[in-house]
């Protein structure tokens, strides 16, 4: 600790990276805006595109935030994308076979059974995780890669292996128009204000989220664990306990993000979760993470998604080609976590000439 | 308290951005709607995917229609993941913000881009659909793609041909739930009726998406039934070359007719070896060309009928040397 104190002393202009993530976006915003007026259609800078990217971002921040914790309390999920599309998939079985067209009487309560069971889906794919890591303690990357491919293979067998689509009359309005980013205000939840629902929903739970680690004791446990499991557990906390609840935690965010999923696409395909955890899991490093535990923001997890996804919406505009775009991508990723390492005085070689 | 100013500061930003766009209420997309001549045209042409050969002769016939017509500017923008739904919404609302003329679009599944489509012609830019359909609901200009019904029973019967009309023959199927390959399964089975002493002795059977699945089971199939075997047909091209291998492997090949949909390279070498006896083949070029002649058509004011076919041609060891049809099997591509 100490050693690390001089450090940041002597060397501020190098661990000065405070609001990384922050800075990271409004520079990439600038670059795109800058390069598309120049290049490209000139509407990359535009409340339209905002509302696009901010919608696009939702969908994985929502579920990232859930991820922020258990990366918080040191552990990892690599199940997130399948338990998503299993959990969106559950739900698009419910609204098929379940429930009766919304406009007829006592449709409300079939809707929010199907919802009851998207959400269930989620919690206990997340419960699943959170037992088989605390009862064997067997690493969560091994852990969830079995559940991973599990969860893939219990969606195909409900879906038969196909894509399951809901007749549109059995969706409410309110969930046709989550993801909604068209310029007719009475598909917004606040009329003067475009902002998607989605982001909305994204904006609130990341306010709870951050309102629980920073206020609760169970916020403390977790950073707590995340940091030192055996400093935690002399201290008194219960940790297998403390972990499996952050995992069936993240669940409900799954299962959140499986909903917004679902209102996007309109449909629940189980294969369509392949991938999406690593999307989810580099918005969190890119908010500053640390994928050896104790560190990680709601915020910085939010403009994690928003850099991955104002990256694509760019490159698009501006005619860059797909693979380009990967590249791209994986190269923003690997320079944020490099200039976030810096704050903390890594790489030590580095340091240890510049002393 | 103090590390949360600059974020908030940024994102108090964002929300001013997103605010704002009620008083300029995107006045771009009014402009552009019906004025074809003059200024140039940008139409955006977006594929499931852009890695198959067959997107490629996609692209290719869009830049030959956009040349013909000149003034015309074409947008290829594949999803940025392969066959992905979610991106491929994406990939649709940035066009729509580009504030292109004219959106032409193959939708990944029939269902999930329904309000996608429905936003685009809300902001006053037509959609053109082709290769596979879009569910009911929005007023697209016109669905261009082959008839794959149609497809189906030129297979059926060509497999009736090569069989000397009497047997039993297997119909391997791709995936439930993808429509195209429904119709051409549909059309096959249709067309074997007419014919009394051919027997479908397996006919549900998912071969999957790929060439490996598509070999095990053509495999297990084959052990099932291979003695008494006339003839298999496979739908789409994964799916056949599993199937081609899976025969060889058997030691049935030139024994058992074998009609495969949509070519490729182990196909045509199959044909000329005697393997392959019959190949059904769309016309990707001509389905993008198509496409963007209907959509310049219709922003200059002329309508297009609901539904039109790009053709369905039947390769065969006899014919497959003909120019047409070596263009057909091996359709151009940009490079």
């Amino acid at each position: 600790m100490t050693e690390n104190q001089t450090r940041r002393g002597k060397f501020h202009w190098l661990t000065s990276f405070r609001h990384g993530p922050t800075l990271a976006l409004l520079a990439i915003i600038a670059l795109f805006a800058i390069l598309d007026w120049q290049f490209g259609s000139g509407r990359f800078f535009s409340p339209r595109n905002a509302r696009v990217i901010v919608n696009s971002a939702a969908l994985i921040a929502v579920p990232a935030l859930g991820m922020t914790m258990i990366i918080i309390a040191g552990g990892i999920d690599l199940s997130a994308g399948t338990a998503l599309t299993l959990s969106g998939t559950a739900l698009a079985i419910a609204f098929r076979d379940y429930t009766i067209p919304a406009d007829q009487a006592g449709a409300a309560t079939w809707i929010a059974a199907a919802l009851a069971l998207g959400l269930a889906v989620g919690v206990l794919c997340g419960l699943l995780n959170g037992l088989i890591i605390s009862l064997t303690e067997m690493v969560p990357f091994i852990v969830t890669l079995g559940t991973m491919t599990i969860f893939l293979g219990l969606g195909q067998v409900i879906a038969d292996e196909s894509t399951v689509y809901p007749e549109s009359e059995h969706l409410p309005d309110w969930l046709r128009y989550l993801c909604y980013t068209g310029s007719n205000s009475d598909h917004y939840w606040i009329d003067f204000l475009h902002i998607p629902a989605s982001a909305l929903i994204a904006i609130v739970l990341g306010l709870l989220v951050a309102a629980l680690m920073h206020f609760t004791v169970f916020g403390r446990n977790v950073v707590a664990i995340g940091s030192n499991v055996s400093t935690a557990r002399l201290c008194g906390i219960r940790v297998g306990l403390t972990t499996a609840a952050v995992y069936a935690l993240a669940g409900v965010f799954v299962a959140v993000g499986a909903l917004l999923y679902f209102a996007n696409v309109k449909n629940g395909n189980p294969s369509d979760g392949t991938g999406k955890e690593l999307e989810i899991i580099a918005a969190v490093v890119l908010g500053g993470g640390s994928l050896s535990g104790g560190r990680g923001s709601v915020l910085g997890t939010i403009i994690g998604a928003l850099i991955i996804k104002t990256i694509s919406s760019g490159c698009t505009m501006l005619s860059i080609p797909n693979t380009y775009t990967h590249i791209i991508i994986g190269v923003i990723i690997i320079i944020a976590v490099l200039i976030d390492g810096l704050r903390n005085g890594a790489p030590k070689w580095l340091f240890d000439r510049l002393r | 308290m103090k590390r949360f100013i600059l974020p908030l500061v940024m994102l108090l930003a964002v929300t001013l951005i997103v605010a704002g766009c009620k008083s300029s209420s995107d006045n771009s997309s009014a402009s552009n709607a019906g004025d074809g001549d003059g200024k140039q045209l940008r139409i955006a042409v977006i594929p499931k995917g852009t890695s198959h050969e067959f997107w490629r002769s996609v692209h290719f016939g869009a830049e030959k229609a956009a040349q013909e017509i000149g003034n015309v500017e074409i947008l290829w923008r594949g999803p940025v993941v392969e066959s992905d739904t979610g991106s491929q919404i994406e990939v649709v609302k940035s066009m729509i913000t580009m504030g292109v003329d004219g959106i032409v679009l193959a939708p990944n599944q029939k269902g999930g881009l329904v309000d996608a489509v429905e936003e685009s012609i809300g902001e006053g830019i037509p959609v053109v659909i082709f290769d596979s359909g879009l569910d009911d609901g929005p007023e697209i200009v016109s669905y261009v793609a082959t008839d794959n019904f149609k497809g189906g029973q030129m297979a059926g019967d060509a497999m009736a041909k090569a069989i000397g009309e009497k047997g039993n023959v297997i119909l391997l199927r791709y995936l439930a739930g993808s429509e195209s390959t429904e119709q051409r399964e549909e059309g096959f089975l249709e067309a074997l009726k007419k014919y009394p002493d051919i027997t479908v002795v397996s006919s549900d059977q998912y071969a999957g998406d790929n060439a490996t699945s598509a070999k095990e089971k053509a495999d297990q199939l084959l052990q099932l039934h291979g003695e008494s075997l006339a003839g298999i047909f496979a739908v789409c091209e994964p799916n056949a070359n599993g199937t081609l291998e899976a025969i060889k492997n058997a030691g049935m090949a030139g024994k058992i007719k074998f009609i495969a949909f949509d070519p490729s390279d182990a196909l045509i070498q199959g044909m000329r070896d005697g393997h392959c006896h019959g190949i059904v083949l769309q016309d990707p070029v001509q389905m993008g060309y198509q496409s963007v002649i209907t959509m310049v058509d219709f922003i200059n004011g002329k309508s297009a009928e609901d539904f039109q076919s790009t053709g369905e041609y039947l390769a065969t060891p006899e014919n497959m040397d003909q120019p047409q049809y070596q263009t057909l099997l091996k359709p151009e591509t940009v490079q």
